[in-house]
């Protein structure tokens, strides 16, 4: 029942807000619409803690501990993105009102654009978290491509219209990739399963009979929803659509991107990754997940070296955590799985920070240039700028920061199956990563005084600010016991032993 | 019996609608008018129906109907229909032009095909149940389908002949789906083609407002974005 809840919050909230004209009954409703739905994924993953997997429908939705806690950090992300919407998309009306951004304006129809797209985007996702059919979880991925189309060409200028164009023919190529694997899943168990029922479809039926399939088919699935999947959660070389549409899209969309979506995206390869290992067992998967999630890493470094604009910056920061994601996955064993979550979860916290940081500065500075006039932000923005760097900080793996025990358990990962090499090369790209991250963020906030006035603009953006930066440093110390046991029983799904 | 009672009729049926969809794909690639190629497309998906609708006939599967009335309908009828209107509605110049020149596009689509075939004969089940599954001769011309449109997305410069790339893409995996399993739950069916549906749609307004704000449909240009 409750799943049902999770799914229709963000649904009724889309559908109520495409009817209203104005703009503050919209914002409340959307506003709502995220408590309740970080309320559903909170009771969900409470219930599934207490009695073990959820089922609804003859098992047609299904939420294990994985998927409560990827429900669990969509919504959160979801969550903290309301506010700062609210108080972002303020803002740009304000400064067009005062004539200071003079290339776009934002009607009212643009942000009821917004308010309905964004709860069904936020729908999809939940969807792909909680199907239980293989086919829905296509359709539900799917659906995230096509609810965030209209939100990247939101601003309607040049640079976005490439930006979507980009996403949309990507996203189209790689989820029919991730389409084909499906059907060769249902092909590879045909003979085992038979029959032409829907629940054959099921990832809860699918898994006990995985070790019977038929080995050849299933590794071309495998082969084909990793392309698929890992261009949705852009795994390099697909990666090419991110820093686009990061940098074009508004901030609180793009903090959903860079998280919940990539999450999601994982989550569903994570999937495929326990059907193919049980298949074939996991050196085959883990082999090819190793390589992507390497190169990954590695094709971020030099973008993050030079970079010059804040926002790409961090949609390659977004690219190599992906990339780290799906390493630790591919290390498998006990420790690959529970470095892969953990370091997902302590990403969906750190990631929106930062994001609702760039976003402060470029709407007090204009611009997202590293380079031009930038720096001395300390001096104009009290709040923003030192909390963006201490998300930099975290978000680079400093210790005591939360990621820093996340990245440590995927080196450990890393030793314990023996990849000496690639866990050397890892450490290697991590502290370049590091080096430019630091280097990029100290020239952004110290320096002289860029002569802007002084003030944040509103508390709509300054308390999401201040909240998730209480609650990164507060993860650095302490996880409270709850979440380790949900992310615990969610990596012993993904445990696969040869 | 009957020939229109027999499966192996059926069967050669299918196989032959297939070689014509595997030919008009590689009339796409060396066709080099637009519209010459959404008619093309047109024709494909109609054979693509009627593939679905021969398999749902000898095969007794009622659900593979809605598949071939969903496919006759928007990607023979509807799809088509739109495309050309696009077309003739922005003016462009109607001709394709791809990177690679024609003759040696329609050699990579040879190359392709050949591939495909190595590819699905590793699927090959011999001691399979009689009546399930097609020969492998329609998996191997879904998968050139699918790999010859990726060819042309790749290949073509223009948005609309790119759409009409993943669209080809599509098509191929439509008919892998139903050859192999003989459709998959309906429930994925419907998701799927509305899907389709819905991403040529907003694919093709895209379009129209890359032709607003750039005066040409050239995707080449598309590139301010870098690093």
């Amino acid at each position: 029942m409750i799943i049902i809840a999770l799914l229709l919050i963000p649904l009724l909230a889309s559908a109520i807000t495409a009817a209203m004209r104005n703009p503050r009954r919209m914002e409340l409703v959307y506003l709502l619409s995220a408590v309740g739905s970080f309320a559903a994924a909170v009771w969900l993953a409470g219930e599934v803690l207490r009695s073990g997997p959820v089922a609804w429908g003859n098992g047609f939705l299904y939420a294990d501990h994985l998927s409560a806690l990827v429900a669990l950090l969509t919504a959160f992300v979801y969550l903290v993105s309301a506010p700062y919407a609210i108080g972002y998309f303020r803002q740009e009306a304000k400064d067009h009102a005062s004539g200071e951004i003079i290339d776009e304006k934002i009607p009212s129809s643009r942000l009821r654009l917004y308010y309905s797209l964004t709860p069904l985007f936020g729908f999809s996702m939940l969807l792909v978290t909680v199907a239980n059919n293989l086919g829905v979880m296509w359709v539900a991925a799917e659906g995230t491509t096509l609810a965030s189309i209209f939100l990247v060409t939101f601003y309607n200028r040049r640079n976005s219209l490439e930006a979507a164009w980009k996403y949309a023919i990507l996203g189209g190529v790689g989820l029919s990739m991730a389409l084909f694997g499906t059907v060769l899943v249902y092909y590879a168990s045909y003979p085992i399963l038979g029959g032409e029922n829907v629940s054959n479809l099921n990832w809860s039926v699918l898994v006990d009979s995985a070790p019977r399939f038929d080995k050849t088919v299933m590794r071309l699935a495998f082969i084909l929803a990793l392309l698929g999947y890992g261009t949705k959660a852009g795994l390099a070389p697909m990666h090419t659509w991110k820093p686009d549409a990061y940098s074009e899209a508004p901030v609180p969309v793009v903090a959903l991107m860079a998280t919940a979506v990539l999450d999601c995206a994982l989550y569903a390869l994570a999937r495929f990754y326990v059907l193919t290992a049980r298949c074939l067992g996991p050196a085959f998967a883990s082999q090819l997940l190793i390589l992507f999630g390497l190169l990954t890493i590695g094709i971020a470094v030099p973008f993050i070296l030079q970079q010059r604009s804040y926002r790409r910056l961090l949609a390659y920061s977004s690219i190599d955590h992906g990339g780290i994601m799906a390493l630790s996955l591919g290390f498998g064993g006990v420790l690959g799985p529970l470095g892969m979550l953990l370091h997902m979860t302590f990403h969906s916290v750190t990631k929106p920070l930062l994001f609702f940081c760039a976003g402060n500065f470029q709407q007090h500075t204009g611009n997202d240039s590293l380079k031009k006039g930038a720096g001395g932000l300390l001096h104009t923005l009290p709040v923003s700028a030192p909390m963006f760097l201490l998300a930099t900080l975290a978000v680079t793996g400093t210790p005591p920061f939360s990621m820093f025990q996340s990245e440590f358990t995927v080196l450990r990962a890393g030793f314990a199956a023996q990849h000496i090499g690639v866990v050397i090369v890892f450490v290697v790209l991590v502290v370049a990563i590091f080096c430019g991250f630091f280097y990029h963020a100290s020239q952004l906030v110290f320096g002289a005084p860029n002569g802007l006035p002084r003030g944040e603009f509103s508390r709509w953006k300054t308390w999401p600010v201040i909240g998730l930066s209480l609650i990164v440093v507060l993860l650095g110390f302490w996880l409270p016991a709850p979440l380790y046991a949900l992310v615990e029983g969610a990596a012993r799904i993904l445990e696969v032993h040869p | 019996m009957f020939f229109w009672q027999d499966p192996q009729f059926g069967n050669k049926m299918i196989t032959l609608m297939a070689a014509l969809v595997l030919v008009i794909q590689i009339l796409m690639v060396s066709q080099r008018w637009l519209v010459t190629n959404i008619r093309a497309f047109g024709v494909q998906s109609l054979l693509l129906a009627c593939i679905a609708w021969t398999i749902a006939y000898f095969n007794h599967a009622p659900h593979i109907y809605w598949v071939a009335a969903l496919t006759l309908i928007f990607k023979a009828g509807l799809l088509p229909v739109v495309l050309e209107r696009l077309v003739a509605r922005i003016e462009i110049r109607q001709e394709i032009e791809p990177f690679v020149n024609v003759p040696l596009s329609v050699l990579v689509a040879g190359m392709l095909t050949l591939l495909a075939y190595v590819v699905s004969e590793s699927f090959h089940r011999p001691n399979e149940p009689a009546g399930h599954g097609l020969g492998h001769n329609t998996l191997a011309v879904a998968i050139a389908v699918f790999l010859i449109g990726f060819f042309m997305m790749v290949n073509r410069r223009k948005a609309l002949s790119q759409v009409l790339g993943l669209l080809c893409l599509e098509n191929g995996l439509l008919l892998a789906a139903i050859s192999l399993t003989y459709g998959m739950p309906l429930i994925v069916e419907v998701g799927i083609f509305f899907d389709v549906l819905v991403a040529s749609l907003l694919l093709a307004i895209l379009v129209y407002r890359i032709r607003e704000t750039f005066d040409s449909m050239d995707v080449s240009r598309l590139s301010r974005l870098r690093g």
